[in-house]
């Protein structure tokens, strides 16, 4: 067998390696840590037919933090089970039943695992469902560039990563009848003729001849092709051991088992049937057989996929020998304890704290949207109070325009836009303004999208029923509605098991038969629709062509007999019980003050995309739950963090990270703030569609209405729920529209700032004084101001001069970003 | 995204942090240029040293162009004719009779197929070679070409005239480095001029130079204290735009009205001849691939009258541009491609237009070291299917990365260290480019 010859000279390897170990184990520092913990994975095990089997792993952790696979290096007592078990190549085999106890010890420490063995005489006959189906998805037969794809290749087609068992079954044993699989001749069926590569196949050789996988395939052709779909028990289950691991320096290995529990109570080793992926191949690169290798410092999450279960197990890589001054500074809140513990584990030093100025431009910005008035700024940095930075967070708070980011922040989730022939003008209007009207009531935001989600009635009366009508496609719908409240992306399991994560197809289109009755006709005014609820409707399942009954994702069957579907589904997603809301909109909070997201995307929740600090998302979540969803309470715990206040000036420890919080990163201002600033500071007014003249840019209630600015500079099209739709990526054409377009150089000329100031008798240097303020919340250093008073030298009204130095300034990076 | 891949920066960055480190702008141009130098990536030789491609949004019927079916019944031939080009016993529409005359410059693929009958979707197919991926967006041939060949004399790789005409015209999970660079301003209008690249009225190059310093010196104070990313994207670009601003080859190669007023008309003075006129001078001037639209050609209905309005124009234009080319020297170096996001269907529906199309139509490619006056595959006697030599949109963009001097096997990394090959399967068409 292919798996079990790898494994044999991984085991000569690791003997090579003991060999040289046990000379240099008292030299090598590795050996003089202290070590506090062993642990065996599996726990538990039970073997419970002839075959079974149950490869075991022994994880030794330091006092640091950092594990090591010791299975090689430990010593085994199997005593208490000689009767019952082998033990061979770190593999467990059944010899009598019974159960009993073993130890594996490491130095002075002890672990032990309970083995149980059941009915030892028992040949299992060989299964459709368990045996040759995960085959088929570990050798890559159903992937989607091979017989997965739609049309399949070369004339076979499979399920893609199996989702349809059934009908995979049809086609491999009635199509090309005794043929694809040959019950008479078993080794001519084409089916394992191709994947041993005895035959012309386009995907090459799969497997050996003498493999476990062709073993597999031929006694179930061997024994009739038997079909077991019918009451097989499913896989509930699946566990990667180690949890977690903690490598230290280049090459330090770690090896992962995975275990598979299905429904009918029983166990099995599945690391030679699962596919195991990493997210990240440069940090930690994990082979089929389950070894991962550290590479580059860094956080890996590797991951194991089997039937429709993905799950993961972090990997952090550490270098050797690291040093790094850990955080000293005492926790603000509970942010700071969770971030800190985080940089302890990581080695990472934070960067010191913002000075005044950059606090206060970087909270202004994030909170309001705007720029420090040059009065702001001196008042703030005079001021002697300690709690000074505070005080501001709380005075922003209070003002409108804080309510202003957030209800663009929203608009933008609900897409809220005219559509030509769907959405009318009005009922996009009415729509933004429900919106606003709910964030400055301060209803609470679970509150609201319950109302959102459950909502019937005309879209001039209702409003909010419109964003049923911006999208009117059911499954895009459930889609939308699980991106954008729960951070879900669905999309994938429309045609297929999502491939990285947990979600079905069953999953889908039982989450979709919420939003599968929702009715529209038109009202008298032709422009304006009611959304009502039809009591009947379903979405078909494409491989059955039948709806299912609605069913929460991850969650129950919910009794929907007289309920509106669409309410059910409302009170769940917003529920405090809910798994992902709470901790979802926190995270949407976070990742518009720091930069990044906890998830990141924010609206990317999957196994194969996991929190970067999972207890610190976790509390917020349930902060913002305890804090009855206000925004607010939660934007001050953030601001108020250390984590937030940190510089943008990195140290060579926290550098190249970026999801740590270790640093403030800098982040270009978004479109729509970016030209309300500009328009701020150059005293120059925009009018925008359906706005009074002097208007924010961040007021603009259609997704449809824009300008040359704001699109050039990633304005969101409000197109999908999607949070990539706001861009902040620099192009060419900003950079040529900021130095030669008409908004920077046309606002100077018609604010006429500079000649305003220069008339009230300031002088030339006080005048750009005064711009370096409004621009960039500092005063000019000596430096800059010398050679700027150069360029006018002894002229008393450099207009000119004071222009071209305004212009820079907007034009300057310090300008752009916030940082 | 993905935490932790703490090198997965993008290659432009690596300016930002040289900034960083205090090397001067002379010397970061001159490493730029070294790296613009070097064949990237390859060591294919390079055939295409720029493409133009002629996108006809819509689905452009193959029966009324460049695939005639005139022994088919009226339903499926529809009204027009067909004439004769100058490849022996070869029709063209009689809507292309100047086309018809530099046939024997032109590879014509009549049997491109890809199965998506959804614009968008057909459009994506076209454009990146991928089919279309709810969870990636590719990049645009384009958008790759940018990334492997980097600029040339200080234009953008990659442009569009007038605008990006799609989502999937872009930069996909490249960087936004690769985007493409629009015009902002369509050429057809009297007094074009290409948006933002010209000084502001009332700021002389005197006054630009001043401004230019006030600038460096405001950024010299930040770029001490700070390093990011995204600061050092935003500083490449700036530079970037220095040179397109000050080039005057740059600025030169944009100015339509410098051209001859013959050839002006040679062209024709409407939306089709003034965009073919200025791609043909973006090549001279170095863009290496320049995307640029033309008219609409969803004809669900009256497909005949539509195609008779707006034709002639492409058959002028496009017919110039290939004898211009060649009269220049630069067709063997310059790959024109037009294509359009599918074709239409081979029978005419009862609006007297066709529907979506995707099983079979037609590409036109010249110069670039494609075959002159080749005819690639068959559409059968009613356009309903490949009858042979089937080639896929994979086989069309591998084709085409190849004369660049590009290796479409060569993996790019998308977001989450996901290496991504530019192009997945394929082949190289001997047909097409012998």
């Amino acid at each position: 067998m292919k798996i079990f010859r790898r494994r044999d000279s991984g085991a000569l390897f690791v003997l090579v390696l003991v060999a040289l170990f046990s000379n240099a184990v008292t030299a090598n520092p590795k050996f003089n840590d202290k070590f506090i913990e062993l642990a065996i994975y599996p726990p538990e095990v039970t073997l419970d037919h002839s075959a079974d089997y149950q490869a075991l792993v022994v994880v030794a952790t330091r006092a640091d933090g950092v594990t090591l696979d010791v299975t090689s290096q430990v010593e085994w007592n199997t005593d208490g089970v000689a009767e019952q078990v082998a033990l061979e190549d770190f593999t467990l085999r059944p010899k009598t039943n019974g159960n009993g106890n073993f130890t594996a010890t490491f130095g002075d420490l002890v672990a032990s695992c309970q083995v149980e063995v059941q009915a030892v005489d028992l040949v299992r006959p060989v299964s459709y469902r368990h045996d040759v189906m995960p085959v088929l998805l570990r050798a890559g037969c159903n992937a989607g560039s091979c017989h997965g794809s739609a049309r399949g290749k070369d004339g076979f087609r499979l399920s893609l990563f199996g989702f349809d068992p059934a009908g995979d079954y049809q086609r491999l044993t009635r199509e090309l009848a005794t043929r694809r699989v040959n019950i008479a001749i078993p080794d001519d069926s084409l089916l394992l003729a191709k994947s041993i590569g005895s035959v012309t196949h386009t995907g090459g050789k799969r497997f050996d001849r003498d493999s476990l996988y062709y073993k597999k395939l031929r006694r179930w052709i061997e024994s009739g092709v038997p079909n077991d779909l019918e009451g097989a028990p499913k896989v509930t289950k699946l566990d990667i051991f180690p949890p977690h691991a903690v490598l230290e320096g280049k090459e330090a290995t770690q090896r992962f088992v995975a275990l598979a529990t299905y429904s009918d109570g029983r166990t099995r080793d599945v690391t030679d049937l699962v596919l195991f992926r990493s997210n990240n191949d440069a940090t930690a690169a994990i082979d089929s057989d389950g070894l991962t290798k550290a590479g580059l410092r860094g956080v890996a999450f590797v991951m194991a996929q089997f039937d429709t279960h993905t799950v993961g197990s972090q990997v952090l890589v550490l270098p050797e020998g690291i040093k790094a001054q850990l955080p000293t500074t005492p926790p603000v809140n509970y942010i700071d304890e969770w971030v800190d513990a985080k940089l302890r584990t990581l080695r990472l030093e934070p960067s010191s704290q913002a000075t005044d100025e950059e606090f206060l431009r970087r909270v202004t910005i994030d909170l309001v949207g705007m720029l420090p008035t040059s009065e702001e700024t001196q008042a703030f940095l005079a001021d002697p109070d300690p709690a000074k930075r505070s005080k501001r967070i709380d005075a922003l708070l209070e003002q409108e325009d804080f309510s202003m980011i957030w209800g663009m922040k929203w608009a933008e989730l609900l897409m809220v836009r005219s559509e030509t022939n769907r959405v009318d003008y009005k009922a996009m209007f009415l729509y933004s303004e429900w919106l606003k009207q709910q964030l400055d009531a301060g209803v609470p935001l679970d509150a609201m999208v319950r109302d959102l989600l459950s909502a019937s009635g005309g879209s001039f009366a209702e409003p909010e029923v419109n964003f049923y009508q911006i999208e009117p496609d059911t499954k895009k719908i459930a889609e939308n509605v699980a991106q954008a409240f729960l951070g879900i992306r669905l999309q994938c399991a429309q045609c297929h098991n999502h491939p990285f994560d947990r979600w079905t197809m069953n999953d889908y289109y039982a989450f979709t038969a919420f939003f599968s009755q929702i009715g529209r006709k038109p009202n008298d005014d032709y422009r304006e629709i009611i959304v009502f609820n039809r009591n009947s409707g379903e979405t078909p399942h494409p491989v059955t062509g039948k709806g299912l009954p609605p069913r929460f994702l991850g969650g129950d069957v919910p009794n929907t007999k007289g309920h509106d579907r669409r309410a059910l589904v409302a009170e769940w997603i917003t529920s405090a019980e809910n798994p992902y809301f709470a901790s979802n909109i926190a995270n949407r909070v976070w990742a518009h003050h720091m930069g990044v997201g906890i998830v990141d995307p924010v609206d990317d929740v999957r196994v194969s995309n996991p929190a970067s600090n999972p207890e610190l998302l976790d509390a917020l979540g349930a902060k913002l739950v305890e804090y009855k969803y206000d925004l607010r309470k939660l934007v001050r715990d953030i601001c108020q963090s250390n984590a937030y206040q940190r510089s943008t000036v990195t140290n060579p420890s926290n550098e190249a990270d970026r999801y740590n919080f270790a640093r403030a990163l800098t982040r270009r201002i978004p479109a729509e703030a970016l030209l309300d600033c500009l328009c701020q500071v150059t005293e120059a007014q925009e009018k925008f569609r359906g706005l009074p003249l002097g208007s924010r840019a961040v007021e603009i209630a259609d997704g449809n209405t824009s300008n040359y600015f704001l699109t050039t500079f990633g304005r969101s099209k409000r197109q999908s729920v999607c949070a990539c739709e706001v861009q902040t990526e620099p192009t060419l054409s900003q950079a040529l529209h900021l130095l030669n377009g008409a908004t920077v150089h046309n606002k100077i000329n018609q604010g006429k700032v500079i000649e305003r100031l220069l008339d009230k008798g300031r002088s030339p240097d006080e005048v750009a004084r005064e711009i370096y303020l409004r621009c960039l919340s500092r005063e000019p250093t000596d430096e800059e101001r010398k050679q700027i008073a150069a360029t006018w030298g002894e002229a008393d009204r450099p207009v000119a001069e004071l222009q071209d130095l305004f212009w820079a300034l907007l034009n300057s990076r310090e300008f752009l970003f916030n940082h | 995204m993905f935490h932790g891949n703490y090198l997965d920066r993008r290659s432009f960055l690596a300016i930002g942090s040289l900034a960083g480190l205090g090397v001067s702008l002379p010397e970061f141009f001159f490493l730029r240029n070294a790296q613009a130098n070097e064949p990237a990536a390859t060591s294919l030789p390079v055939l295409a040293k720029s493409v133009i491609h002629i996108f006809l949004p819509g689905g452009l019927a193959a029966q009324e162009t460049w695939d005639p079916k005139p022994f088919a019944p009226i339903e499926y031939r529809g009204d027009l004719r067909a004439i004769a080009t100058k490849i022996r016993g070869e029709k063209f529409s009689e809507l292309l009779p100047q086309t018809a005359q530099v046939a024997d410059k032109m590879t014509v693929i009549r049997s491109l197929t890809h199965g998506e009958a959804a614009h968008e979707r057909g459009v994506h197919n076209m454009f990146t070679g991928y089919r279309p991926n709810p969870a990636l967006v590719f990049p645009s041939m384009g958008s790759v070409v940018s990334h492997e060949l980097g600029p040339r004399n200080n234009l953008p790789a990659y442009l569009c005239i007038p605008d990006q005409p799609n989502p999937y015209a872009g930069n996909g999970y490249l960087s936004s480095s690769f985007a493409p660079f629009a015009l902002g301003d369509k050429p057809e209008r009297n007094g074009f001029k290409v948006r933002d690249l010209h000084l502001p009225s009332g700021v002389d190059p005197t006054r630009y130079e001043r401004r230019r310093a006030m600038l460096e010196l405001v950024n010299t104070d930040f770029a001490s204290r700070i390093t990011a990313d995204n600061i050092g994207a935003m500083n490449s670009f700036y530079e970037r735009a220095f040179d397109l601003v000050n080039s005057s080859a740059a600025r030169e190669a944009f100015h339509l009205d410098a051209e001859d007023s013959k050839m002006r008309d040679r062209y024709g003075r409407n939306e089709a001849g003034a965009r073919m006129l200025l791609a043909r001078r973006l090549v001279e001037a170095g863009v290496r691939f320049i995307t640029l639209t033309y008219g609409g050609w969803d004809h669900h209905a009256k497909i005949t009258s539509s195609m008779r309005r707006q034709m002639p124009a492409f058959d002028q234009a496009y017919a110039t541009l290939l004898s211009d080319l060649d009269e220049r020297g630069l067709l063997d170096s310059t790959l024109v491609l037009v294509s359009s996001e599918f074709g239409r269907t081979p029978k005419i529906n009862r609006e007297g237009g066709r529907d979506h199309w995707s099983k079979v139509f037609s590409v036109a490619l010249a110069g670039g070291g494609v075959r002159r006056g080749a005819i690639v595959g068959s559409s059968g006697p009613t356009a309903n299917e490949p009858e042979e030599t089937p080639i896929s949109p994979e086989d069309l963009t591998r084709t085409l990365y190849h004369q660049m001097g590009i290796r479409a096997d060569k993996e790019l990394m998308a977001p989450g260290g996901r290496p991504i090959e530019i192009v997945n399967g394929g082949q190289v068409r001997k047909e097409i480019v012998g």
